[in-house]
């Protein structure tokens, strides 16, 4: 009987683990840690933190559904990975310390045949002083970051109705942010409800990011054909910001954030202060605190993971300029690059580098997006990994590895209801551009598409 | 990059180019509102990410 551990339960980390017990049934084992008790649809938080949706219907309990599936549930965090295990045992193992109230803080050690990262990203506040619910700005990354925002969000419409002018920012608040369409969606989603409070007139509302244009997403951009000529995001975006009448500011990293006041820096250097009254910036991302350790207990966690934290995989992380990036670079089994059992999907596995062309300020601050994890990809890599482990598992160690390519299909709602609410849609296909170096719109377009807001729920 | 002494802001640059962006026009604003076109556009959209996610494995 073999033992397939997956540490998270998110998008991909709860996809692989569903998918391995299909294909393995009750003869393996199939075990998930994750340190919350809960299953979040993150995506749905930007209408949890307008409002819109309460925390019930976007998180459900886990347990119930892991023990309906044979699936043993450890509510717990990882906090270290033993690929060739440790003095008594080289069967791979992870650390980990319960967060389960039943048995708070209790250690325990479990070992695995296969073991599959999908920790997800840390939320690094830290990166930028100020930053963050428990400092001068909002969050909508976790569920209890969006109900908090929700509450300040409805203040601020109430002191609008009152008739007071309110500053509302929405956007990254890190020059190295990933992310920048959930900061898009936000906007829209503000700005929409404040269109439905009757303040709109009394709000004024700014996009404030790491791209070097509107329309960038930290993809580079997208080119799509609009009846016979070819458009791109940038035109598209711009267009969206004209008519729902939103400012923005482009190419910024946020230095730090004081009580009403964020504090930037340019490409070209200049710096600026945004005063606010409502801020809703997203942090950048890191691998989650965990540390690696060969079986006589060295640590060999700058092996196993990159310096952004995120596990090393099967790509090419060889420094190259942006002009010689290619979609060959990334990925395409998850496997480790130090141990053949062990994978990372979903955000925990390390980019080879960014999509978007790579830029510093004139002072030398990198002020370019991280490329974006969504959804879509973090769903098929979790599926391409359970099927790989579990044919490994059933033809042996010699049994071929599955590929996933990065593909994205991201909608955006820009605002809700069913008559007088819109949308944006994006597909991308692959995701990682065939040629770098082809002007500000990098992709052939047939396969990429963006489909104006359209109303829709 | 140095910033121009005489040219635009790059704060300025993006405001430019926002206040001459295209705005759709009045057919696009009522296509907008249109159930049965979103329902077709729904559908031909949900098409074409299934068709991504069948190409995503293999």
């Amino acid at each position: 009987m073999a033992r397939v551990i997956v540490m998270g339960a998110g998008i991909s980390g709860h996809t692989a683990a569903l998918y391995l017990k299909r294909a393995l049934g009750r003869d393996h084992e199939v075990i998930v840690v994750s340190p919350a008790a809960n299953y979040n649809w993150i995506p749905s938080n930007i209408w949890v933190g307008v409002g819109r949706m309460d925390e019930k219907q976007v998180r459900f309990p886990l347990r119930p559904v892991y023990e309906r599936l044979g699936i043993e549930f450890h509510q717990a965090l990882g906090v270290a990975i033993r690929p060739f295990g440790d003095k008594l045992d080289p069967t791979g193992a992870i650390d980990i310390t319960y967060t389960d109230p039943a048995r708070t803080r209790e250690a325990a050690r479990l070992r695995y045949d296969y073991l599959i990262n999908a920790t997800g990203p840390k939320l690094n506040f830290a990166a930028t002083p100020g930053l963050g619910p428990d400092a001068n700005s909002l969050s909508v990354c976790t569920v209890d970051h969006a109900q908090a925002t929700a509450k300040a969000f409805a203040e601020v419409i109430k002191e609008m109705k009152s008739g007071a002018h309110k500053r509302l920012v929405v956007g990254v608040g890190h020059g190295g942010c990933t992310c920048e369409g959930a900061a898009f969606e936000y906007t829209f989603n503000v700005e929409h409800e404040l269109r439905q409070a009757g303040v709109r007139d009394m709000a004024e509302l700014t996009y404030l990011t790491n791209e070097y244009e509107l329309g960038d997403f930290g993809v580079g951009g997208l080119a799509f054909d609009q009846q016979g000529f070819v458009s791109n995001s940038k035109l598209w975006t711009e267009s969206l910001f004209r008519e729902r009448g939103v400012a923005a500011i482009v190419g910024a990293h946020v230095r730090a954030v004081d009580p009403g006041i964020i504090h930037y820096e340019l490409l070209d250097g200049t710096t600026g202060e945004l005063p606010f009254d409502f801020a809703m910036l997203l942090p950048p991302f890191r691998g989650v605190e965990m540390k690696a350790y060969d079986a006589e207990g060295n640590d060999i966690s700058e092996q196993v993971f990159a310096p952004s934290g995120f596990m090393n995989v099967d790509a090419d992380y060889a420094p190259k300029p942006y002009e010689e990036w290619s979609p060959e670079d990334w990925p395409k089994t998850y496997q480790s690059v130090m141990a053949k059992n062990v994978f990372a999907i979903g955000i925990a596995f390390a980019p080879p580098h960014p999509i978007s062309r790579p830029r510093t300020s004139s002072t030398g601050t990198v002020i370019s997006p991280a490329p974006p994890r969504t959804g879509m990809p973090s769903g098929v890599m979790g599926r391409t990994v359970a099927e790989s482990i579990a044919r490994r598992i059933k033809e042996g160690t010699g049994a071929a590895l599955g590929t996933a390519s990065m593909g994205a299909a991201c909608i955006a709602s820009a605002g809700a209801g069913m008559r007088n609410g819109s949308a944006a849609s994006m597909t991308m296909y692959p995701i990682e551009p065939a040629s770098p170096n082809q002007g500000g719109i990098s992709r052939q377009y047939r396969e990429r598409s963006a489909s104006p807001a359209t109303g829709r729920s | 990059m140095p910033t121009d002494p005489n040219g635009p802001s790059p704060i300025d640059s993006t405001a430019e180019a926002i206040a001459n962006a295209p705005l759709p026009t009045p057919r696009t604003l009522r296509l907008r509102k249109s159930i049965p076109r979103q329902i077709v556009r729904f559908f031909s959209f949900n098409a074409r990410m299934l068709r991504m996610v069948a190409k995503g494995h293999s």
